[in-house]
């Protein structure tokens, strides 16, 4: 593990000790590593897709990593890898495509040139086509909706927030967009967005003197092209609580709850805001309060964690995601799936989980941090965050992201320190009143009879739990508070549809 | 009796890799302290600046998990190992102020507990986790709440495709061993959880004990200090490890079959499985089953590109052939793409089984496929938490990291004539077990 801090301004400023990064390239220069990250951005995501064809940004990127190019057949290729031990993938999200690659020094050479091809000259055969999008059109109609619960939760939450703008729909799309896709659409929009003005070298680890002219040159063998610039997204703040409940046949309801929000990676506000959260809910750790309330106290679930930023694939990872740089945010909490203990009790463990962190959303809105919640934050995140640059790979996925957000000096991870250590209480507290509100809120859960949790919501009843042990008197005081924490709902609120409905097709 | 052992390699990892092999392929500079009661600590010094991995492995899984009714016990007891100490009763808040990236998984033959961490906190780290290893200490209440959040992880994970199917998988190739049951466990288990209480501190008793964990610290840290710290904190630890009764499983004597209806859309996944060894360095013919599993099944076999790429009738092929701790299952999976085509797919992995138990491997794939191997354990060894985690089959399997350069010395020495003789030896008709999930009619 490299030292982020100390590598990153090294490179950068001290332009003698290593190559001169041309334009169009991100450079972390680690001359003592025997591994090289590349982390090539395309400048175009899903809000990209043309109607009708939403998951044409995601499928191009697919079929590049797993297909032919004009030099070898795609089992060539995976004959080339096979003895280096290596491959490459690429992250597709709303924005940004981004294609990745990590060798050891020892295969430089044999690994780029095959990473270079299935950039820049991908042969685009029908057979990988179908292959690839076979693949695609299983996950779409089986994985998306039976193996992935927790994830389809977010992925719905996001879908009913942007609901109206380039953001609506699933990066992967949807079933029918996706069926209806032909290679002649892959291509056009290869020739579209692929395009070398459009597109941001990141080089980062042991590589040798020129190798990044090397490959800045090869990509500028891509035609120039003019990309159509897509608006920003304005989402709509919802109305009071607007609810999305997915019928399935589970024994366990994973909730998302959120709302958006004007704060982007870059704004002042945004360390405040980065400690609020870390207090708040930081993303699979135990300390955080949301996560103290509802799995640590009573128990009722895998964690419960709030974020700033998107974080697609959440349970996939405990590191923040890179590559996931948006123009626009929610505010956004996620409580893993609510196991039901005895039959008949879902709805009221489910309802009782979204009341507790609706409460402590409630409670850090109207009181805030306190100076000492500041302080243990900013001490914890102070170390925490060293580990998000852990690897050459995670640290060039960092710089590319500044490009994205044009955040310039010695980048975000490097700012962290300083920008928690500047914090006040007023500060964030200022900030939490900004950003943050309860009254109007996006939820979606995904359960078994959809139309009893709706009528339960709508009786207004309190949603009690009961415990296979003894809890304090306190502790069951507490819990009667949350029981009947009112989320105020009308039968326009709410919105049911079935777990084999769900990204079927886009908005008619 | 404390014995120290300085095995350094010191070779940098910049020099040509497989030019390593000579003095073994570990690149870092170690110690080992042993101590009287059985307690060993690696201290691997990896180059990261600042920064450690404070890594404690348990020798104990869902494997351990040798009484009836106790399957998911070793992973329930894993959350209980963060519930604190009366010297420290609050482990969260504690980790909290290190700044820590901090978590535990739980595996057959495992539980692995981990820190990352700033250097300046490492003496307050080998007390916190020293401590937590030979004084836990949680009410019944406490225990009684968590057991709650291992039926939500229950319930995300054996509902899925794949957690529904490895579950009746290892119920149907298992009779006796506790391989039968998978680490989350069975859910009547899961649900009795919560009156474990006192079953809780038998297990912690048993095999929470110095000479069934071992610790690996790997990053930027002297020597000598990190040697002393071993010794103040951990010698105090009693001995007393009681090994598990697993029950030995009986030869199989005829192939098994069984369809499973999954109750949600899913295409058709085939697994084809057999009775293979248990892992081992020094076993020529086990080192040489898992190289056949990456020639006759991996990304890279005559196989995947004529399922996958060229006929396009699998979403994916996949051969494990890991092995673990006591003998385990050599399994092959495979998802169809048109239900009609299961048979077609199991033929051709059946007379992949045969070419293989017939004919040498083609000499290319078989040198190609060494090369993976070592590239692929040498591509792990970025940060110090991957140092430290690329040891733990080692350590799990073996009790300490020495295995490491007597694993890849015998895949150097491993001949294509071992890997036919593996096939011969392990993919036979009597030890096989086919496991087809389809989708429940309905659906």
């Amino acid at each position: 593990m490299m030292n982020m801090l100390a590598l990153l301004p090294a490179c950068l400023l001290v332009l003698g000790a290593c190559e001169t990064a041309p334009e169009g390239t991100v450079a972390l220069h680690e001359p003592e590593s025997p591994f090289i990250a590349f982390n090539i951005w395309v400048k175009a995501g899903s809000q990209n897709d043309p109607a009708g064809k939403e998951g044409v940004a995601a499928l191009t990127a697919a079929l590049l990593s797993d297909g032919s190019t004009t030099e070898d057949s795609y089992d060539v290729i995976l004959e080339k890898l096979y003895p280096m031990a290596a491959g490459y993938g690429y992250n597709i999200d709303k924005e940004m495509t981004v294609f990745t690659g990590r060798i050891h020094r020892d295969n430089l050479d044999a690994y780029y040139e095959l990473f270079r091809n299935h950039l820049i000259a991908p042969a685009f055969k029908e057979e990988d086509f179908e292959r690839v999008k076979a693949q695609r059109m299983n996950f779409l109609e089986r994985t998306r909706r039976y193996a992935r619960d927790e994830e389809l939760s977010k992925e719905l939450l996001f879908s009913m927030a942007y609901a109206g703008t380039p953001y609506e729909h699933p990066e992967e799309g949807y079933v029918r967009s996706v069926e209806s896709i032909t290679l002649d659409d892959v291509k056009d929009f290869y020739s579209q967005y692929y395009v070398r003005n459009s597109i941001l070298v990141g080089i980062g680890g042991g590589y040798p003197a020129g190798f990044l002219t090397r490959v800045r040159e090869d990509f500028n063998t891509l035609p120039e092209g003019e990309v159509p610039v897509v608006p920003a997204p304005q989402p709509r703040m919802p109305e009071g609580i607007e609810v999305l409940i997915v019928e399935k046949p589970t024994d366990a309801t994973p909730i998302s709850i959120g709302f958006p929000t004007d704060l982007l990676r870059g704004d002042p506000d945004f360390y405040g805001m980065m400690a609020m959260n870390s207090w708040f809910g930081e993303h699979r750790n135990s300390f955080s309060n949301l996560y103290q309330v509802i799995r640590e106290s009573r128990g009722m679930n895998y964690g419960d964690y709030s974020y700033i930023e998107a974080f697609p694939m959440g349970y996939t990872t405990q590191q923040p995601r890179v590559n996931c740089s948006r123009r626009h945010q929610l505010f956004e909490i996620w409580i893993r799936p609510i196991s039901m203990t005895a039959p008949g009790n879902l709805h009221d463990r489910t309802l009782f989980a979204t009341r507790a962190a609706l409460r402590e959303l409630k409670a850090i809105v109207d009181d805030g941090m306190t100076e000492e919640t500041l302080a243990s934050t900013q001490q914890f995140l102070r170390n925490y965050t060293i580990n998000w640059g852990s690897t050459i790979a995670r640290r060039l996925a960092y710089a590319v992201d500044d490009a994205f957000y044009g955040i310039g000096g010695d980048g975000f991870l490097a700012s962290i320190g300083p920008g928690l250590a500047a914090l006040s209480l007023d500060g964030v507290n200022q900030a939490i009143s900004t950003y943050l509100q309860y009254d109007n809120m996006y939820i979606v859960f995904i359960t078994r009879d959809a139309e009893a949790l709706k009528q339960k919501l709508l009786d207004g009843v309190p949603t009690p739990i009961t415990y296979a042990g003894e809890k304090s008197a306190e502790h069951m005081a507490e819990d009667e508070l949350i029981a009947g924490f009112p989320i105020p709902v009308t039968e326009e609120s709410f919105t049911i549809i079935g777990i084999n409905e769900v990204f079927e097709e886009g908005p008619q | 009796m404390r014995v120290l052992i300085r095995l350094a390699v010191a070779l940098a990892l910049a020099t040509p890799a497989l030019a390593q092999q000579q003095e073994g392929i570990f690149p870092f500079d170690y110690r080992l302290v042993e101590l009287e009661n059985g307690f060993k600590a690696y201290l691997i010094k990896t180059g990261a600046p600042n920064q450690i991995a404070y890594v404690s492995m348990v020798r104990t899984g869902s494997r351990d998990e040798w009484e009836p009714g106790r399957s998911g016990f070793a992973h329930f007891f894993e959350h209980m190992m963060f519930r604190g100490t009366d010297k420290y009763p609050n482990y969260d808040a504690i980790t909290t102020e290190f700044g820590a990236a901090r978590n535990a998984f739980t595996g057959n033959d495992l539980t692995v507990y981990y820190l990352v961490a700033s250097n300046e906190y490492l003496e307050q780290i080998m007390d916190l986790e020293s401590d937590r290893f030979m004084n836990l200490n949680y009410s019944e209440p406490d225990f009684r709440t968590e057991a709650g959040a291992v039926l939500g992880e229950y319930q995300q994970s054996a509902t899925t495709p794949f957690g529904f199917l490895f579950e009746k998988l290892r119920e149907t190739a298992y009779d006796r061993h506790t391989y039968r049951h998978t680490t989350i466990g069975f859910e009547a288990d899961v649900r009795a959880m919560p009156e474990g209480y006192d079953y809780s501190l038998s297990f912690h008793q048993r095999y929470y004990r110095p000479e069934n964990v071992v610790l690996v610290l790997a990053g930027d840290f002297d020597f000598d200090v990190a040697e002393g710290l071993v010794e103040q904190y951990y010698s105090g630890w009693e001995p007393g490890y009681v090994p598990p009764q697993i029950p030995g499983e009986p030869q199989q004597r005829a192939p098994r079959r069984r369809v499973v209806e999954y109750q949600g859309r899913t295409l058709p996944v085939l697994t084809v499985n057999y009775k293979g060894p248990a892992w081992s360095a020094s076993d020529r013919l086990a080192v040489a089953t898992e190289v056949l599993g990456q020639v006759a099944f991996g990304s890279n076999s005559d196989i995947y590109k004529k399922l996958v790429i060229e006929e396009r009738r699998v979403q994916f092929l996949n051969g494990d052939f890991d092995l673990p701790r006591d003998p385990g299952l050599l399994s092959v999976a495979a998802m169809v793409i048109n239900p009609d085509d299961v048979g077609v797919v199991e033929a051709e992995i059946q007379s992949t089984v045969e070419r293989f138990s017939e004919e040498l491997v083609d000499e290319k794939l078989f040198n190609d496929t060494k090369s993976n191997m070592k590239y692929g354990f040498l591509m792990g060894l970025e940060t110090a938490q991957n140092v430290a985690f690329s040891m733990i089959q080692y350590v799990i399997n073996t009790g300490g990291i020495e295995a490491v350069n007597e694993y890849y010395s015998a895949l150097d020495s491993v001949t294509r004539e071992d890997v036919r003789e593996a096939a011969r030896r392990y993919l036979v008709e009597n030890g096989k077990t086919v496991v087809t999930m389809v989708q429940a009619e309905g659906e």
